[in-house]
């Protein structure tokens, strides 16, 4: 070897070597054999390339170079939207749901079209299968929630979907969405899957607006009648009861007066008994005498006169 | 140059030579060890950490979870004649790595291949169904619109057999894999989604929006008859009330004067002769009014004393 090449690489000084690369090296050891593991999380070993153990939150000591760590989020609940996506959360969310017409316009049973939208919760509940047994993880449960809701849309009418089934819908879902995910080994437990709207399509909306305005139109037409009604039966009843009232003060009066004429006729009956001439004769004086006192067109004949009544003044007396 | 600069030289070599022959296979894989391109000896499908002849062979890792397969929309024609776009999805796996290797070589071309035999299954089974078969999974009577049922929809009587379709698509995926033996097995296969092309789809609106007009209608004309019904019954109420009270107060007033009439006679039955006179004269009083021209005869019994 020439002298320039031995000038250029440093001859290694061990001595000097050890007295720094110890400690670094041991430093380095420490560091790389000390993990910690986030409360919401669980950290899976890998040793060699074998499945060795899954470590609970806190501070866990590993083999460097030997052990492999995964860390996973396992008391965290993860959240995938349906058919819309929140685009911001808040007191006041604001939501999109144009543009997922894909995702959520799906088949009824009746062969007609029902838009969904929806939200599925889960939470990873083997941190171990969750990392060894599926490649990725997202999709597969995107796609086993899309094939559980649309196979329940799909085995129901479409006003079955609208209004009485949307529960049984979500509960069904959700124990096929279950069932699936299991049988993959997945790792994954769906902890909610809630229907958050079922209406109809966007083209056929106003339609079914439409219909319920009919049917308020309807109650609206009852309620008027309903009304006329009240206020006309209401006055005829008024009347009816006034009639019978009426008569009822009728035949009071009626009967009243003729007690009354009875018991003043059987008063002077008595008197009349006790004389009856004389009682006749003083009647019959006391009506002469009211009806000629006011009367002023009084002629007396001697009984003697005999057709006298032909001369008189006619026209005096009004006679037609 | 020293002599420990050999050593170091040495180690370094050693080093490279045992990690080329040391591998270390994870949860996630499986390996296949070939030599010049050939596969040799079993795969390694358990993980743990293996040897291997340095430099001469060399390890190709497969996945060894279970992988996608995500399908396009198909437009396939129904046994009933009518266009379904149907979106599937499935789940596989390599399950022979050293078959894999050797026919199906890598996850692409895999993917290719599981395209082919997907799709094919999908098209025989669906276009051998009819629609409301594959939409529906059961049998269970759906409640629908009246007016629906009344028009007799055959599709809606069909039973469902989505289950069973899926079922058959992946048994037929199932035995077409192992006739082909790609090394690979199928796990899992669904409809993700279905929908009508856009010409069916807005004939499907028009009807709908059709179907709710009338049902609008219905509500309307059902408000005006209900209308009509109350008027008609308030006439009725109105002419019952009257009626009602007309007859009471007419027996009212009937019992009345008869039980006036009663009264009278009752009384005036105890002496008529005088009852006659007494009338007589109170009517005189008051039927002879000042009008009245009296031409009196003095024969008359009131004037007798004149004539004397």
């Amino acid at each position: 070897m020439s002298e320039e090449l031995k000038d250029k690489i440093p001859a290694i000084d061990f001595n000097r070597l050890r007295k720094f690369l110890f400690p670094l090296l041991l430093i380095f050891l420490i560091m790389m054999s000390v993990y910690t593991v986030d409360t919401n999380e669980n950290a899976v070993i890998l040793r060699l390339g074998k499945y060795y153990e899954t470590t609970p939150p806190g501070l866990g000591f590993k083999i460097p170079l030997i052990d492999q760590i995964y860390k996973v989020k396992v008391d965290y609940q993860y959240k995938k939207e349906f058919g819309f996506r929140t685009l911001k959360s808040d007191k006041k969310s604001v939501f999109k749901t144009r543009g997922y017409e894909n995702e959520s316009w799906m088949l009824t049973g009746d062969l007609k079209i029902a838009e969904v939208k929806w939200v599925v919760q889960y939470k990873i509940n083997d941190a171990k299968k969750y990392l060894f047994n599926v490649k990725n993880v997202e999709n597969t449960i995107i796609d086993i929630s899309e094939a559980a809701i649309q196979l329940m849309i799909g085995d129901r009418s479409f006003i079955e979907v609208l209004q009485a089934e949307r529960v049984a819908i979500a509960d069904e879902a959700k124990i096929y969405m279950q069932k699936m995910l299991d049988k993959y080994e997945i790792g994954i437990s769906i902890q909610l899957v809630q229907l958050q709207g079922v209406v109809p399509p966007e083209p056929v909306a106003d339609s079914f607006n439409e219909v319920n305005r009919a049917k308020q139109d309807q109650e609206t037409l009852i309620n008027e009648a309903l009304q006329e009604y009240n206020k006309i039966i209401y006055k005829v009843a008024g009347n009816a009861e006034r009639m019978m009232t009426e008569a009822a003060g009728y035949a009071v009066e009626r009967v009243n007066n003729a007690k009354g004429d009875a018991s003043f006729y059987e008063s002077i009956l008595v008197e009349y008994l006790k004389n009856p001439q004389i009682t006749k004769d003083r009647l019959y004086i006391e009506m002469m005498d009211v009806v000629l006192s006011n009367n002023k067109n009084k002629i007396i004949i001697d009984k003697d006169i005999e057709n006298l009544v032909p001369f008189l003044d006619q026209n005096r007396l009004g006679v037609k | 140059m020293k002599k420990e600069n050999y050593i170091l030289i040495f180690i370094i070599g050693i080093l490279i030579v045992v990690s080329n022959s040391l591998f270390i296979v994870n949860e996630r894989e499986q390996v296949v060890i070939t030599q010049f391109g050939k596969p040799v000896g079993n795969a390694k499908v358990e993980s743990g950490i293996y040897s291997k002849i340095p430099i001469i062979q060399t390890i190709l890792r497969f996945d060894r979870r279970i992988l996608e397969w995500d399908g396009s929309a198909n437009e396939i024609p129904t046994k009933d004649n009518k266009y379904i776009f149907v979106d599937t999805f499935a789940r596989w796996k390599i399950s022979d790595p050293l078959q894999f290797y050797k026919s199906a070589r890598n996850e692409m071309l895999a993917q290719s291949r599981l395209d082919d035999i997907i799709d094919g299954a999908v098209r025989d089974e669906i276009s051998n169904r009819f629609m409301s078969e594959i939409v529906r999974s059961t049998d269970r009577k759906m409640g629908v619109y009246e007016s629906e049922l009344e028009s007799g929809n055959e599709e809606i009587i069909k039973k469902g057999a989505r289950k069973v379709i899926v079922e058959s698509i992946l048994m037929s995926v199932e035995s077409k894999l192992e006739e082909l033996s790609l090394g690979i097995s199928i796990v899992d296969f669904q409809i993700k989604r279905m929908s009508y092309n856009r010409q069916v789809q807005d004939k499907l609106f028009k009807r709908m929006i059709s179907e709710q007009n009338m049902i609008a209608e219905k509500y309307r004309a059902q408000g005006e008859g209900s209308k009509q019904e109350i008027l008609g019954k308030q006439i009725q109420r109105e002419k019952e009330l009257i009626s009602t009270a007309y007859l009471t107060s007419q027996e009212i007033m009937g019992k009345a004067d008869a039980e006036a009439m009663d009264i009278y006679a009752t009384a005036y039955s105890k002496d008529s002769d005088f009852y006659n006179y007494y009338k007589t004269l109170e009517t005189y009083k008051k039927t002879l009014d000042p009008s009245t021209v009296f031409i009196l005869s003095t024969d008359n019994k009131f004037l007798k004393f004149i004539e004397e």
